[in-house]
Protein backbone atom coordinates (compact mmCIF):
# COMPACT_ATOMS: atom_id res chain seq x y z
CA UNK A 1 0.00 0.00 0.00
CA UNK A 2 1.35 3.36 -0.62
CA UNK A 3 1.80 6.30 1.25
CA UNK A 4 2.29 9.81 0.03
CA UNK A 5 5.56 10.45 -0.12
CA UNK A 6 6.43 13.68 0.17
CA UNK A 7 4.70 16.87 2.04
CA UNK A 8 5.49 19.94 0.14
CA UNK A 9 3.83 22.93 2.38
CA UNK A 10 3.87 26.24 0.49
CA UNK A 11 2.65 28.08 3.14
CA UNK A 12 2.64 32.23 3.96
CA UNK A 13 1.66 34.92 1.17
CA UNK A 14 0.82 33.41 -1.98
CA UNK A 15 3.19 31.06 -3.32
CA UNK A 16 6.71 33.40 -4.06
CA UNK A 17 9.39 32.54 -5.95
CA UNK A 18 11.26 31.29 -2.80
CA UNK A 19 8.31 28.76 -2.52
CA UNK A 20 9.79 25.12 -2.18
CA UNK A 21 9.47 23.01 -5.57
CA UNK A 22 7.53 19.85 -5.35
CA UNK A 23 10.16 17.90 -7.43
CA UNK A 24 13.98 18.51 -6.97
CA UNK A 25 14.34 16.36 -9.71
CA UNK A 26 12.97 16.93 -13.59
CA UNK A 27 11.21 14.27 -13.99
CA UNK A 28 9.74 13.64 -17.45
CA UNK A 29 6.55 12.00 -16.23
CA UNK A 30 3.06 13.36 -17.04
CA UNK A 31 2.61 15.70 -14.04
CA UNK A 32 -1.36 15.79 -12.71
CA UNK A 33 -2.13 18.05 -10.24
CA UNK A 34 -5.41 18.00 -8.82
CA UNK A 35 -7.05 21.12 -6.95
CA UNK A 36 -8.94 19.79 -3.84
CA UNK A 37 -11.07 22.21 -1.55
CA UNK A 38 -13.87 21.01 0.62
CA UNK A 39 -16.86 19.68 -1.53
CA UNK A 40 -17.69 16.79 -3.06
CA UNK A 41 -17.22 18.00 -6.16
CA UNK A 42 -13.48 17.92 -5.66
CA UNK A 43 -13.23 14.90 -4.29
CA UNK A 44 -15.14 13.34 -7.07
CA UNK A 45 -12.78 14.99 -9.53
CA UNK A 46 -9.65 13.75 -7.70
CA UNK A 47 -11.23 9.96 -7.60
CA UNK A 48 -12.05 10.62 -11.66
CA UNK A 49 -8.23 11.70 -12.18
CA UNK A 50 -7.34 8.81 -10.60
CA UNK A 51 -9.24 6.48 -12.63
CA UNK A 52 -8.93 7.73 -15.70
CA UNK A 53 -5.19 9.01 -16.41
CA UNK A 54 -3.36 7.00 -13.67
CA UNK A 55 -5.40 4.06 -14.28
CA UNK A 56 -4.00 3.88 -17.64
CA UNK A 57 -0.64 5.31 -17.77
CA UNK A 58 0.60 4.61 -14.12
CA UNK A 59 3.96 4.71 -15.22
CA UNK A 60 4.82 8.15 -15.62
CA UNK A 61 2.40 9.83 -13.88
CA UNK A 62 2.86 11.89 -10.99
CA UNK A 63 0.17 12.94 -9.13
CA UNK A 64 0.30 16.12 -6.89
CA UNK A 65 -2.87 17.22 -4.79
CA UNK A 66 -2.83 21.09 -4.29
CA UNK A 67 -5.18 22.82 -1.39
CA UNK A 68 -5.56 26.34 -1.36
CA UNK A 69 -6.64 28.28 1.90
CA UNK A 70 -8.03 31.53 1.68
CA UNK A 71 -6.04 34.09 2.94
CA UNK A 72 -6.30 34.93 6.49
CA UNK A 73 -6.94 38.35 7.66
CA UNK A 74 -4.17 39.42 9.50
CA UNK A 75 -6.07 42.31 11.00
CA UNK A 76 -10.19 42.63 11.36
CA UNK A 77 -11.04 45.69 12.04
CA UNK A 78 -14.87 46.20 13.35
CA UNK A 79 -16.48 49.24 12.68
CA UNK A 80 -17.97 50.17 16.23
CA UNK A 81 -19.72 53.50 15.91
CA UNK A 82 -17.72 54.98 13.34
CA UNK A 83 -14.35 53.84 15.50
CA UNK A 84 -12.39 50.85 14.55
CA UNK A 85 -11.64 48.66 16.29
CA UNK A 86 -8.38 45.71 15.65
CA UNK A 87 -10.30 42.57 17.13
CA UNK A 88 -8.54 40.86 19.45
CA UNK A 89 -5.50 38.71 18.58
CA UNK A 90 -7.46 34.92 20.44
CA UNK A 91 -10.09 35.37 17.94
CA UNK A 92 -7.97 35.83 15.16
CA UNK A 93 -5.60 32.85 15.95
CA UNK A 94 -8.55 31.17 16.61
CA UNK A 95 -9.55 31.59 13.35
CA UNK A 96 -6.44 30.98 11.83
CA UNK A 97 -6.37 28.03 13.52
CA UNK A 98 -9.74 27.32 11.71
CA UNK A 99 -8.27 27.46 8.61
CA UNK A 100 -5.18 25.33 9.09
CA UNK A 101 -7.67 22.47 10.74
CA UNK A 102 -9.67 22.60 7.67
CA UNK A 103 -6.77 22.49 5.36
CA UNK A 104 -5.74 19.55 7.37
CA UNK A 105 -9.19 18.19 6.86
CA UNK A 106 -9.30 18.42 3.26
CA UNK A 107 -5.93 17.62 2.39
CA UNK A 108 -5.85 14.16 4.68
CA UNK A 109 -9.78 13.60 3.17
CA UNK A 110 -7.89 13.48 -0.25
CA UNK A 111 -4.83 11.61 0.49
CA UNK A 112 -7.11 8.62 1.71
CA UNK A 113 -8.85 8.46 -1.68
CA UNK A 114 -4.90 8.42 -3.16
CA UNK A 115 -4.29 5.86 -0.65
CA UNK A 116 -7.79 3.72 -1.56
CA UNK A 117 -6.48 3.72 -5.14
CA UNK A 118 -3.33 2.77 -4.24
CA UNK A 119 -1.81 6.10 -5.53
CA UNK A 120 1.45 7.73 -4.62
CA UNK A 121 0.58 11.16 -4.19
CA UNK A 122 2.40 14.90 -3.41
CA UNK A 123 0.47 17.17 -1.47
CA UNK A 124 0.64 20.85 -1.81
CA UNK A 125 -0.72 23.77 0.16
CA UNK A 126 -0.96 27.66 -0.75
CA UNK A 127 -2.28 30.71 0.68
CA UNK A 128 -4.24 33.02 -0.85
CA UNK A 129 -6.78 33.72 -3.56
CA UNK A 130 -7.70 30.69 -4.72
CA UNK A 131 -7.72 31.34 -8.54
CA UNK A 132 -4.62 33.05 -8.56
CA UNK A 133 -2.82 30.77 -6.43
CA UNK A 134 -4.25 27.62 -8.14
CA UNK A 135 -2.47 28.93 -11.43
CA UNK A 136 0.51 29.27 -9.94
CA UNK A 137 1.22 26.68 -7.79
CA UNK A 138 0.43 24.35 -10.98
CA UNK A 139 2.99 26.95 -12.74
CA UNK A 140 5.53 26.41 -9.73
CA UNK A 141 4.72 22.83 -9.42
CA UNK A 142 5.24 22.64 -13.87
CA UNK A 143 2.07 21.12 -14.42
CA UNK A 144 1.30 18.83 -17.55
CA UNK A 145 -2.45 18.66 -16.30
CA UNK A 146 -4.38 20.74 -13.88
CA UNK A 147 -7.77 19.08 -12.31
CA UNK A 148 -10.57 20.89 -10.82
CA UNK A 149 -14.17 19.84 -9.82
CA UNK A 150 -16.59 22.67 -12.01
CA UNK A 151 -18.15 24.21 -8.54
CA UNK A 152 -17.57 24.95 -5.51
CA UNK A 153 -13.84 25.52 -5.32
CA UNK A 154 -13.79 27.61 -2.50
CA UNK A 155 -16.00 28.57 0.59
CA UNK A 156 -17.92 30.65 -1.17
CA UNK A 157 -19.82 27.83 -3.03
CA UNK A 158 -23.30 29.72 -3.92
CA UNK A 159 -21.93 32.49 -5.08
CA UNK A 160 -19.87 31.26 -7.84
CA UNK A 161 -20.80 28.42 -10.01
CA UNK A 162 -17.71 27.38 -11.36
CA UNK A 163 -15.82 31.04 -11.63
CA UNK A 164 -12.73 29.59 -10.23
CA UNK A 165 -12.26 26.63 -12.88
CA UNK A 166 -13.80 29.09 -15.54
CA UNK A 167 -10.64 31.68 -14.20
CA UNK A 168 -8.36 28.38 -14.74
CA UNK A 169 -9.37 27.19 -18.15
CA UNK A 170 -8.91 31.17 -19.28
CA UNK A 171 -5.30 31.42 -16.97
CA UNK A 172 -3.51 28.37 -16.23
CA UNK A 173 -1.25 28.04 -18.21
CA UNK A 174 -1.50 24.60 -18.79
CA UNK A 175 -4.79 22.14 -20.17
CA UNK A 176 -7.40 22.28 -17.38
CA UNK A 177 -9.88 19.17 -17.13
CA UNK A 178 -13.18 19.99 -15.68
CA UNK A 179 -14.85 17.47 -13.80
CA UNK A 180 -18.73 17.89 -13.40
CA UNK A 181 -20.51 15.62 -11.07
CA UNK A 182 -21.73 12.90 -12.30
CA UNK A 183 -25.02 13.17 -13.76
CA UNK A 184 -28.21 12.61 -11.58
CA UNK A 185 -26.66 14.12 -9.09
CA UNK A 186 -27.95 17.69 -7.68
CA UNK A 187 -25.32 20.36 -6.50
CA UNK B 1 -20.57 9.38 -5.58
CA UNK B 2 -17.26 7.34 -5.88
CA UNK B 3 -18.84 4.57 -8.35
CA UNK B 4 -18.63 6.35 -11.76
CA UNK B 5 -21.05 4.62 -13.34
CA UNK B 6 -19.76 5.57 -16.94
CA UNK B 7 -16.33 3.76 -16.44
CA UNK B 8 -16.08 1.61 -18.71
CA UNK B 9 -14.16 -1.89 -18.56
CA UNK B 10 -10.75 -1.04 -18.98
CA UNK B 11 -11.17 1.86 -17.39
CA UNK B 12 -11.11 4.09 -20.96
CA UNK B 13 -12.69 6.37 -21.73
CA UNK B 14 -15.60 7.79 -24.89
CA UNK B 15 -13.66 11.25 -26.09
CA UNK B 16 -14.71 13.60 -28.17
CA UNK B 17 -12.83 16.27 -29.74
CA UNK B 18 -14.88 19.49 -31.26
CA UNK B 19 -12.99 20.68 -34.20
CA UNK B 20 -13.00 24.26 -34.81
CA UNK B 21 -11.89 26.64 -37.70
CA UNK B 22 -8.74 27.45 -35.32
CA UNK B 23 -5.99 25.68 -35.07
CA UNK B 24 -6.19 25.52 -31.64
CA UNK B 25 -8.31 22.69 -32.06
CA UNK B 26 -6.02 20.35 -33.91
CA UNK B 27 -3.48 21.71 -31.26
CA UNK B 28 -5.78 20.16 -28.64
CA UNK B 29 -6.08 16.97 -30.51
CA UNK B 30 -2.44 16.65 -30.46
CA UNK B 31 -1.89 16.87 -26.86
CA UNK B 32 -4.63 14.94 -26.35
CA UNK B 33 -2.92 12.29 -28.86
CA UNK B 34 0.31 12.72 -27.17
CA UNK B 35 -0.66 12.96 -23.25
CA UNK B 36 -3.85 10.91 -23.42
CA UNK B 37 -3.80 8.40 -25.88
CA UNK B 38 -3.51 5.22 -23.15
CA UNK B 39 -6.87 6.63 -21.94
CA UNK B 40 -8.82 7.18 -24.95
CA UNK B 41 -11.09 4.11 -26.11
CA UNK B 42 -11.45 3.39 -29.64
CA UNK B 43 -12.88 5.01 -31.51
CA UNK B 44 -11.77 8.55 -30.54
CA UNK B 45 -14.66 11.05 -32.01
CA UNK B 46 -14.00 14.15 -33.84
CA UNK B 47 -17.10 16.61 -34.22
CA UNK B 48 -17.04 19.83 -36.49
CA UNK B 49 -20.18 22.21 -36.49
CA UNK B 50 -20.90 24.37 -39.31
CA UNK B 51 -23.23 27.46 -38.08
CA UNK B 52 -25.74 28.78 -39.92
CA UNK B 53 -25.07 32.88 -38.36
CA UNK B 54 -23.26 33.88 -41.48
CA UNK B 55 -26.51 34.02 -44.25
CA UNK B 56 -28.07 36.72 -41.33
CA UNK B 57 -25.21 39.03 -42.57
CA UNK B 58 -25.68 37.91 -46.34
CA UNK B 59 -29.27 38.66 -46.20
CA UNK B 60 -28.69 42.05 -44.87
CA UNK B 61 -26.12 42.70 -47.53
CA UNK B 62 -28.59 41.66 -49.98
CA UNK B 63 -31.21 44.36 -48.88
CA UNK B 64 -33.74 41.40 -48.48
CA UNK B 65 -33.68 37.81 -49.27
CA UNK B 66 -29.79 36.86 -51.34
CA UNK B 67 -29.79 35.24 -54.41
CA UNK B 68 -29.56 31.12 -53.97
CA UNK B 69 -26.54 30.63 -55.61
CA UNK B 70 -24.38 33.04 -53.22
CA UNK B 71 -25.98 31.12 -50.02
CA UNK B 72 -25.50 27.55 -52.03
CA UNK B 73 -21.61 28.71 -52.97
CA UNK B 74 -21.47 29.80 -49.55
CA UNK B 75 -23.04 26.69 -48.13
CA UNK B 76 -20.26 24.70 -50.23
CA UNK B 77 -17.06 27.10 -49.26
CA UNK B 78 -18.66 26.31 -45.39
CA UNK B 79 -18.82 22.66 -45.78
CA UNK B 80 -15.55 22.47 -48.14
CA UNK B 81 -14.05 24.63 -44.99
CA UNK B 82 -15.04 21.77 -42.49
CA UNK B 83 -14.12 18.72 -43.94
CA UNK B 84 -10.51 20.31 -44.73
CA UNK B 85 -10.38 20.61 -40.91
CA UNK B 86 -11.37 17.14 -40.43
CA UNK B 87 -9.10 15.96 -43.13
CA UNK B 88 -6.56 17.37 -41.07
CA UNK B 89 -7.82 16.03 -37.84
CA UNK B 90 -7.61 12.23 -39.15
CA UNK B 91 -3.99 12.70 -40.61
CA UNK B 92 -3.28 13.98 -36.99
CA UNK B 93 -5.08 11.14 -35.77
CA UNK B 94 -4.22 8.35 -38.22
CA UNK B 95 -0.22 9.72 -37.25
CA UNK B 96 -0.91 8.73 -33.80
CA UNK B 97 -2.43 5.28 -34.79
CA UNK B 98 -5.92 6.15 -33.56
CA UNK B 99 -9.00 4.84 -34.71
CA UNK B 100 -11.41 7.93 -35.88
CA UNK B 101 -15.02 8.44 -36.53
CA UNK B 102 -15.91 12.02 -37.73
CA UNK B 103 -19.83 13.52 -37.26
CA UNK B 104 -20.36 16.70 -39.33
CA UNK B 105 -23.73 18.94 -37.98
CA UNK B 106 -24.73 22.04 -38.59
CA UNK B 107 -26.18 24.54 -36.32
CA UNK B 108 -25.25 27.04 -33.80
CA UNK B 109 -21.58 25.27 -32.39
CA UNK B 110 -21.66 25.46 -29.03
CA UNK B 111 -24.91 23.98 -28.48
CA UNK B 112 -24.68 21.16 -31.09
CA UNK B 113 -21.40 19.95 -29.04
CA UNK B 114 -23.08 19.56 -26.02
CA UNK B 115 -26.29 17.73 -26.99
CA UNK B 116 -24.19 15.35 -28.83
CA UNK B 117 -21.80 14.85 -26.48
CA UNK B 118 -25.12 14.12 -24.83
CA UNK B 119 -26.55 11.67 -26.79
CA UNK B 120 -23.48 9.55 -27.49
CA UNK B 121 -22.51 9.22 -24.03
CA UNK B 122 -19.19 11.39 -24.35
CA UNK B 123 -16.84 11.07 -21.35
CA UNK B 124 -14.43 13.65 -21.46
CA UNK B 125 -14.81 16.32 -24.47
CA UNK B 126 -11.83 17.89 -25.68
CA UNK B 127 -11.62 21.96 -27.00
CA UNK B 128 -9.07 23.80 -27.82
CA UNK B 129 -9.23 27.72 -26.68
CA UNK B 130 -7.66 30.43 -28.67
CA UNK B 131 -7.30 32.82 -26.36
CA UNK B 132 -5.19 35.32 -28.44
CA UNK B 133 -4.61 39.35 -28.67
CA UNK B 134 -5.45 42.22 -26.37
CA UNK B 135 -8.70 40.67 -25.24
CA UNK B 136 -6.63 37.12 -23.83
CA UNK B 137 -7.18 37.54 -20.46
CA UNK B 138 -11.12 38.05 -21.28
CA UNK B 139 -12.04 36.24 -23.94
CA UNK B 140 -12.36 32.36 -23.54
CA UNK B 141 -13.54 31.57 -27.49
CA UNK B 142 -17.08 31.65 -26.83
CA UNK B 143 -17.54 27.56 -27.60
CA UNK B 144 -15.61 26.42 -25.25
CA UNK B 145 -16.36 28.75 -22.72
CA UNK B 146 -20.29 27.88 -23.07
CA UNK B 147 -19.25 24.32 -23.37
CA UNK B 148 -17.18 24.48 -19.99
CA UNK B 149 -20.56 25.51 -18.29
CA UNK B 150 -22.87 23.29 -20.05
CA UNK B 151 -21.67 20.18 -21.00
CA UNK B 152 -22.81 17.66 -18.49
CA UNK B 153 -19.31 15.38 -18.94
CA UNK B 154 -15.63 16.32 -17.75
CA UNK B 155 -14.30 19.21 -20.31
CA UNK B 156 -10.62 19.71 -20.90
CA UNK B 157 -9.77 22.54 -22.20
CA UNK B 158 -6.49 22.74 -24.01
CA UNK B 159 -4.52 26.11 -24.21
CA UNK B 160 -2.41 27.22 -27.56
CA UNK B 161 0.21 28.85 -26.14
CA UNK B 162 0.57 32.24 -27.82
CA UNK B 163 3.98 32.62 -26.90
CA UNK B 164 3.41 35.15 -24.78
CA UNK B 165 3.31 35.19 -21.13
CA UNK B 166 2.06 37.37 -18.48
Amino acid sequence: MEEVTATVVMEGAVVGPEGAEATTAEKKGFKVVVAVDDSENSHYALSWAIDYILANRREDCQLVVLHVQHFVETTFMYPVAGHAVYAPTLSMDAVRKAHEENSKRVISRAVDICKSKHVDALTAVADGDPKDAICEAAEKLHADLLVVGSRGLGMIKRAFLGSVSDYLAHHAKCPVLIVKPPKGSHK
Amino acid sequence: MEEAKERTGTGKKRVMVAIEEHECSHYALEWTLLNLKPTISSPLLLITVQPFSPFTYVAAASYSSPPQELIQSMQEHQKQAALALLEKAKEICAKHGVDVETITEMGEPKEVICQVAEQRNIELLVMGSHARGAVERFFLGSVSNYCVHHAKCPVLVVKQDSGKKN
